[in-house]
């Protein structure tokens, strides 16, 4: 028997408790709000993780088990979908920061205006921001220095102005990264320490971050880097106005007679449903379930979905795409040390130039081949299995690496995020079905900057290149964005300009679904500093109510 | 069950013999140890002996006891791959016997290699176009684009998952049964942390194997 119970109104409920939904409640906590952050997943704490490839990257220790939580996918809406686990984000306090490494660029300030600068791309639904870098920018500034991110100010020649310097000097230097700036000086190009989420010393209370092979991919037992886990959830909690409730599963917002959202409806780990009610409701569950738990809303006055009378929730979704060229080196680069993304990277290829056959271009950075163990990755071209592979693993280990690329993959209208009519999760939900083809432009910027990776590699002195071009969008990234994209116009856009959606007046977007591009850079640091500015701006419009 | 029983097993005597032989063609021994002396046989063997040995625990002190939604898709998953090891041992068995009239254990590793690919062809169209474009895609078998942060063990047929299960027992910590006294890793250059625990307190750290210099190339000139 389902057990309904209402618990006490709060001033915000915050769906998601990862990157973007800890920012926020950070905010709204330290500016006074009682705030109940409603998380599908656990509540882990670093005891929890440990240096095991096999149980964090092949048994869904971390990642999400697709018999649990599957997702489908498919090319063109006439294809069949397939059960896939497309575009995988851990679904527990944290979320994404739980494992990552954390690459922390800026957005530029083109980012921001693409359309304008490239003129627009036919098959695409590319617009400019209705925000501009410099209103984020003091946004990035806060989150640099509560996280704590280590770089170096002004090494990246195509970084917007910026406030300050990083709260932490860089990362000390891999020999993956020192090949990587030897390659790009050869060539003429920029090169800089990639901004990174860990602390290079110590820093506000916090000591430097363990510099572990088992990283990536991996969650961090020393509770030493800069995850939305150990910083922002530890400041929420602290300002005794937060209650996170893990394991409690919200699957729909209901409405109230005004059309606003009147309370969120959640299972909890015993299966007993609540329905908790607020006066401001904050998704944050990342661009793909943020849309999917729109579309399960569904009421008299919006029977296509939550705020989806436009047809544009879950729609121009963009996923980016990782792939890189890979090389060996007749000296040991130990791309494994650090866990493989202790980094460097350059912005040569960033901005968008005209004199190429495509639009926009995307950040380019040194990594590891395995992660740390080749058990899981490989390359085109070598074989699995025999003694010739075991010769390759044997020469490869401790003697290559990788320089990656990330896809600035182009919006387009057809490219969604809907719900499968036949696949249902564990709870008996209908799943989010991806719907997904590259625009040429995505496969031409691909091979160009894979390209590019190779020619560093070969500067560098590597041999054996080996080129593995993206032919097509697997959300190998584990980025997300764009499902209900911030605009000025309400017939184009789901939120506007504050990430505030256009038909529902109390309800906001803070993770990645808002923004209109993808852009060529790692996503959660932008996500955060976006987070940070909607929260505040939630804190604003609740002091005039 | 209790931390000091014999570990649990699947594997019938033959099948035990069938796989550990199949596997030690996957990795074979040469100068340096292969998946026999891992004992990648002892990891798959464990692995599908229920649902006791999914998870070791993170300070390398004994495994997680899974519960509720979470064992129900491990206790799946694993009847899934038993099912898929059964048949597919049976049917590399039923091919030697048409082919060499012999068990695949008796064959010369020239032949096993031989029914070992031709299984791996017939397992799956794309592995069959695969083999025609380029030898193989992937290491651990599954064709799928490289650079996959995931591996969905689901869609793999008996012989990917043969080669998936060979690549994690060479591999994966010896606290899962296999890459015995860490050969595996020695054998790939990996200096590895001592065990579990040692990653776990934090006290495991690379830093001896970046860079001499810690001062960014790209920085050199700012000083």
């Amino acid at each position: 028997m389902t057990i309904h119970r209402s618990p006490d109104r709060v001033d915000a409920v915050v769906i998601g408790a990862g990157a973007s939904g800890a920012a926020a409640a950070k905010v709204l906590t330290e500016n006074g709000l009682r705030v109940v952050a409603l998380e599908k997943g656990p509540w882990r704490t670093k005891e929890s993780f440990g240096g095991d490839e096999l149980a964090n990257v092949n048994r869904y220790n971390l990642w999400p088990d697709p018999i649990l939580n599957p997702r489908t996918s498919r090319t063109s809406a006439d294809a069949e979908a397939e059960v896939d686990l497309f575009c995988p984000v851990p679904q527990m306090v944290g979320g994404g920061t739980v494992h990552w490494q954390g690459w922390l660029p800026r957005f530029t300030p083109n980012d921001f205006r693409l359309a304008s600068i490239a003129g627009g791309l036919p098959g695409t639904s590319l617009v400019d921001w209705p925000i501009s870098y410099a209103e984020l920018e003091p946004y990035y500034d806060r989150v640099e220095w509560a996280f704590g991110v280590s770089g170096q100010a002004g090494a990246n020649r195509y970084e917007g102005p910026r406030t300050r310097g990083y709260p932490c000097p860089p990362m000390p230097q891999s020999r993956y990264a020192q090949k990587f700036h030897e390659g790009c000086e050869k060539l003429g190009w920029n090169s800089f320490p990639t901004p990174q989420a860990a602390l290079s010393r110590p820093f506000n209370g916090r000591p430097a971050t363990v510099v572990s092979a088992f990283a990536q991919q991996h969650g961090d037992p020393s509770g030493t880097r800069s995850s939305a886990l150990n910083v922002f959830i530890p400041d929420a909690v602290a300002t005794g106005r937060y209650e996170l409730r893990p394991e409690s599963y919200v699957r729909e917002l209901v409405l109230d007679e005004r059309g606003r959202i009147k309370a969120a409806v959640y299972e909890d780990a015993d299966g007993v449903v609540h329905r908790q009610e607020a006066d401001v409701f904050l998704l944050a569950c990342g661009a793909v379930e943020t849309a999917r738990l729109m579309l399960m809303s569904t009421s008299g006055r919006f029977p296509n979905g939550l705020a989806n009378s436009n047809d544009l929730v879950g729609r121009n979704v963009t996923f980016h795409e990782y792939s890189a060229s890979v090389a060996t080196f007749d000296d040991p680069i130990h791309a494994w040390a650090g866990g493989g993304y202790v980094s460097a990277s350059s912005f040569e290829f960033y901005e968008h130039d005209a004199n190429r056959d495509f639009v926009s271009g995307g950040h380019i950075a040194a990594a590891g081949v395995g992660i740390p163990l080749p058990i899981n990755w490989g390359l085109p071209g070598k074989p699995t299995w025999g003694a010739e592979a075991k010769k390759v693993d044997r020469e490869y280990f401790n003697h290559s690496m990788a320089v990656a690329m990330v896809l600035h993959d182009m919006p387009q209208h057809e490219n969604r995020v809907d719900l499968d009519d036949t696949v249902r999760d564990a709870w008996g939900l209908p799943v989010a079905r991806i719907t997904l083809t590259p625009h040429e432009n995505d496969l031409a910027q691909g091979r160009f900057l894979v390209d590019r990776c190779g020619e560093i590699l070969e500067a560098a002195g590597g041999n054996d290149i080996t080129k593995v071009y993206a032919d097509r969008v697997t959300g190998n990234c584990s980025h997300q964005h764009g499902t209900a994209r911030m605009g000025e116009d309400p017939e184009s856009s789901v939120t506007d300009r504050n990430c505030r959606v256009h038909e529902v007046a109390n309800l906001y977007v803070v993770d990645g679904s808002p923004f209109p591009t993808a852009t060529g850079a790692n996503p959660t640091l932008t996500i955060m500093a976006n987070a940070w500015r909607v929260a505040e701006l939630v804190v604003a419009a609740g002091a005039r109510r | 069950m209790s931390e000091t029983s014999a570990p649990a097993t699947f594997f019938d005597e033959h099948q035990r013999a069938t796989v550990e032989a199949a596997m030690a063609r996957i990795i074979p021994t040469d100068d340096t140890p292969g998946a026999r002396e891992a004992g990648t046989v002892d990891f798959v063997d464990r692995y599908l002996s229920g649902i006791g040995y999914i998870y070791a625990r993170p300070d390398g002190n004994g495994f997680e006891r899974l519960e509720g939604r979470q064992a129900d898709a491990w206790q799946q998953r694993v009847d899934l791959a038993r099912s898929k090891y059964v048949a597919g041992i049976e049917e590399l068995e039923r091919l030697c016997h048409e082919e060499y009239r012999s068990n695949f254990v008796s064959l010369e590793e020239s032949q096993q290699d031989a029914m070992l690919r031709r299984i791996e062809r017939a397992g799956s169209p794309e592995a069959e176009r695969a083999w025609k474009d380029t030898p193989a895609i992937a290491y651990g078998g599954p064709v799928e684009p490289a650079l996959q942060q995931t591996n969905a063990e689901a869609d793999l047929d008996f012989f990917n998952l043969l080669v998936t299960h060979t690549r994690q027992g060479f591999l994966s910590d010896p606290v899962y049964g296999g890459n015995r006294d860490q050969v595996g890793w020695q054998v790939i250059g990996f200096p590895g942390p001592a065990n579990l625990a040692e990653v776990h307190s934090g006290r495991y750290s690379t830093l001896d194997y970046f860079a001499e210099n810690h001062t960014h190339h790209s920085l050199e000139g700012n000083r």
